[in-house]
């Protein structure tokens, strides 16, 4: 006997990203190109983050009551969730939550412990994020500090030599042009290898890239759920003996056993805690953990993020490349594409294309040393997609800079 | 500039709506520097031009440029205009503080000061200066106005004594030994000098001064401003030269009374009247008078031949002079009394 298709299950339809799913709260004609910066939540995540503060907004950290204890589960939850993102294992690494990647780093290298290391290295490309906290650990350590080149790929270009007992501090992906860490196996292999440690900046990694990152021997990573469709917060991931080996310097609740006088014990058994002091942004921890479920399903248009990603970087790159008197900074497509016309200002161009309610970015995105001063570039124009853009916002953003650059002209 | 300009322009803005107050400060910042003629060190001026030319970019691209270049130009009108707006003000207040009327070249038409018939500046004004080309002109009038205002301010702060600013001849409408003199400048044509002496006649002000006055046609473009007070301010000053003896009232005084205060038989006042005949109507009506208050034929042909004469020219130059250059005053009627000159029409209790 034929069964009845009215009672069939249908199959789970992929997730779409358009306008009217995820993002259906973008006006039409709203073009926001600055998910480097920060990427647009999805309804769940916004949900999530509501559902906490209108459902159960309590304090978690080691309550006894039912709201608490589910702010303590919900935020396990979300602890394992990004280990399992990356592939990692919590008897290697422990999960701490921060207010972003760059308070992320400096806890890690403000903290470093004295005598350990002679030198701390870094790449010219950095976001301050990592260029400055590098200078002051730098200082405090006492060491010297190398700057070093990236290949056009990415690669960090170091002589092994180079990182004897050092601190390497590098992107994974980098906010100009989305170049990739590309050789993070051997740099890490290298530097343990020489008493070294290797910390990644992962902030435009997590989003689109996280693949480079799985598994990873990295000794700490950095990032921000707010740079991969989460509420705003801050996330390090890092092995224990590092975690560990901190001399703390930031201390406070959550992260002592017991307190007297003139001396305290910190917890013993959750690595974590040891970069949480105070009290933690509870209901954003849990909107990442609802991202990273997002992220797990989400098919836009039938592909894999990163593939739906690939394919509107590419998109991107050939409309903007198209457009004369533009010098695009990227060789490749990217989800991060930085350009600049010589004969405009690209503050203006994006006053003028915002009136369009085309919304980018504009300056040196926080890598003065190189954009400026090592190029000697002027301010530029940055075009970073998300998941949410489309392919009609590309050739709309595309057209609209073509109109310009012939009219300015 | 464009930066001045639009501090300029915000703060205006931010009086009304507090949404422009965030920006006045980046826009003073900015100002100041600009003034102090170190570079802008914020893109405040890139911003608001920006902003204001997105409109332009996203219609017609290639409109941005001159859109740009007019803005600028705009920016330095406004930067003009202001200053020009400073300067007026300031000077208008300097000319309300010395010589009580804001607008020295034309003060009837200041609405600040006391009521007056003005004294009209025959100097060319800025904007007049420039319409014929004349900007050194304009620029030196300017400042020598400026400066010559600024000359006055210590008149300001002077006593006055009318004892000093007499005129040649001078009688008074009622003279007692124990009161002290006052002085004023009167045109027999103005309305504001008939006010006044409406006003000293409520208050009984000559039986505490001996009021004196000195007669000043105003000058006009084509002649005077009122075409037969040259022709009065004459036979005045011809009946000073000549007084009736015996008369309670100097007959000078009677005459400039009767056109204050009475009416012809029209109904009309008679100054009002005056003002409106011609130089023979008024010879003879003022010959009746001579007859009416007591003058005999030949005392009346005395005053007559007087009244055009050399002589009552000469005293009547001396007062312009008296009055222009000494007093130094703008405004018909000014009085001086109780130590202080009083430009244009006093109250009754101001004459208190």
């Amino acid at each position: 006997m034929k069964r009845s298709t009215l009672f069939k299950r249908p199959a789970a339809a992929p997730l779409d990203t358009g306008r009217q799913g995820d993002f259906g709260y973008l006006q039409p004609g709203e073009i926001y190109l600055d998910a480097a910066c920060q990427s647009l939540r999805p309804k769940s995540v916004i949900d999530a983050l509501t559902d906490y503060y209108t459902s159960y907004n309590a304090c978690g950290g080691r309550v006894k009551y039912a709201w608490g204890q589910k702010v303590d589960n919900a935020v396990a939850d979300t602890r394992r969730a990004v280990l399992g993102l990356l592939g990692l294992s919590a008897k290697s690494h422990a999960v701490s939550f921060t207010l972003n990647t760059t308070y992320g780093l400096n806890l890690l290298l403000q903290q470093l412990p004295m005598g350990r290391f002679d030198r701390v290295v870094t790449s010219h490309i950095e976001h301050n994020s990592v260029f400055l906290p590098t200078i002051t650990a730098a200082r405090r350590l006492g060491v010297e500090r190398l700057v070093l080149d990236r290949a056009a790929d990415g690669a960090l270009l170091y002589d092994p030599a180079q990182l004897e007992k050092a601190v390497v501090v590098v992107n994974a992906a980098s906010n100009i042009d989305g170049r990739l860490l590309t050789n993070l196996t051997d740099l890490v292999r290298d530097a343990h290898a020489r008493g070294g440690i290797v910390i990644i900046d992962a902030a435009q990694a997590m989003g689109h890239a996280r693949a480079l990152l799985q598994k990873t021997e990295a000794d700490a990573v950095c990032f921000s759920a707010h740079k991969m469709y989460g509420a705003s917060l801050g996330v390090v991931v890092a092995r224990h003996e590092l975690l560990t080996s901190l001399e703390l310097g930031f201390v406070g609740g959550g992260m002592v056993q017991d307190v007297r006088e003139s001396d305290f014990d910190l917890v013993q058994g959750d690595p974590g805690a040891l970069l949480e002091p105070g009290l933690q942004a509870w209901g954003e921890i849990i909107a990442l953990g609802r991202a990273i479920d997002w992220l797990g399903s989400v098919r836009p248009g039938g592909l894999a993020p990163a593939e739906h990603i690939g394919a509107l970087s590419r998109r991107l790159y050939d409309g903007l490349a198209e457009i004369p008197g533009l010098t695009l900074l990227n060789t490749a497509a990217s989800p991060v594409i930085s350009l600049y016309a010589p004969a405009q200002d690209s503050h203006r161009l994006a006053v003028f294309l915002s009136h369009s309610t085309i919304m980018v970015r504009s300056g040196y995105f926080c890598a003065h040393h190189y954009l400026k001063q090592q190029l000697g570039l002027p301010p530029l124009l940055r075009f970073s997609l998300g998941l949410h853009s489309t392919a009609s916002d590309i050739d709309t953003a595309t057209q609209a800079l073509a109109r310009l650059m012939k009219g300015l002209s | 500039m464009f930066c001045i300009a639009a501090f300029i322009i915000l703060v205006v803005m931010a009086a009304f709506s507090a949404r422009y107050r965030r920006y006045v400060g980046t826009a003073w910042n900015c100002t100041w520097r600009r003034v102090t003629f170190r570079p802008c060190d914020t893109t405040f001026k890139q911003d608001i031009k920006d902003h204001l030319l997105a409109p332009v970019a996203a219609r017609r691209p290639g409109l941005v440029k001159p859109a740009s270049i007019g803005l600028e130009i705009l920016a330095v009108l406004v930067l003009l205009t202001t200053i020009w707006s400073g300067y007026t003000v300031v000077k208008s207040a300097v000319n309300l503080y010395v010589y009580g009327t804001c607008n020295k070249q034309d003060s009837a038409s200041c609405t600040l000061g006391a009521e007056a018939c003005s004294i009209p500046d025959e100097t060319p004004g800025f904007m007049e200066s420039l319409g014929e080309f004349d900007v050194l002109g304009a620029f030196g009038n300017e400042f020598a106005s400026l400066g010559e205002t600024f000359a006055a301010i210590p008149a300001r702060f002077q006593t006055w004594t009318a004892e000093d600013y007499l005129p040649a001849n001078p009688s008074y409408l009622a003279e007692d030994a124990a009161n002290p003199i006052a002085v004023e400048v009167i045109d027999p044509g103005c309305t504001f000098c008939k006010a006044l002496f409406a006003n000293i006649e409520e208050v009984g002000f000559e039986s505490s001064y001996n009021l004196t006055y000195i007669a000043y046609p105003i000058a006009g473009t084509d002649g005077y401003k009122f075409p037969n007070s040259l022709l009065v301010t004459r036979y005045l000053e011809a009946l000073r030269l000549h007084p009736l003896d015996g008369a309670e009232t100097p007959v000078d005084w009677q005459i400039l009374e009767r056109i204050f205060t009475e009416k012809a038989e029209t109904g009309l006042p008679w100054q009002e009247t005056i003002n409106s005949m011609d130089a023979d109507e008024a010879t003879a009506t003022l010959v009746d008078w001579l007859g009416e208050f007591g003058l005999s034929a030949d005392q009346i042909d005395v005053i007559v031949t007087e009244a055009g004469s050399d002589t009552v020219a000469e005293v009547i130059a001396a007062n312009k002079t008296l009055v222009e250059e000494k007093i130094a005053t703008v405004k018909i009627p000014t009085i001086i009394f109780d130590g202080r000159r009083h430009d244009g029409l006093v109250s009754v209790d101001g004459l208190r």
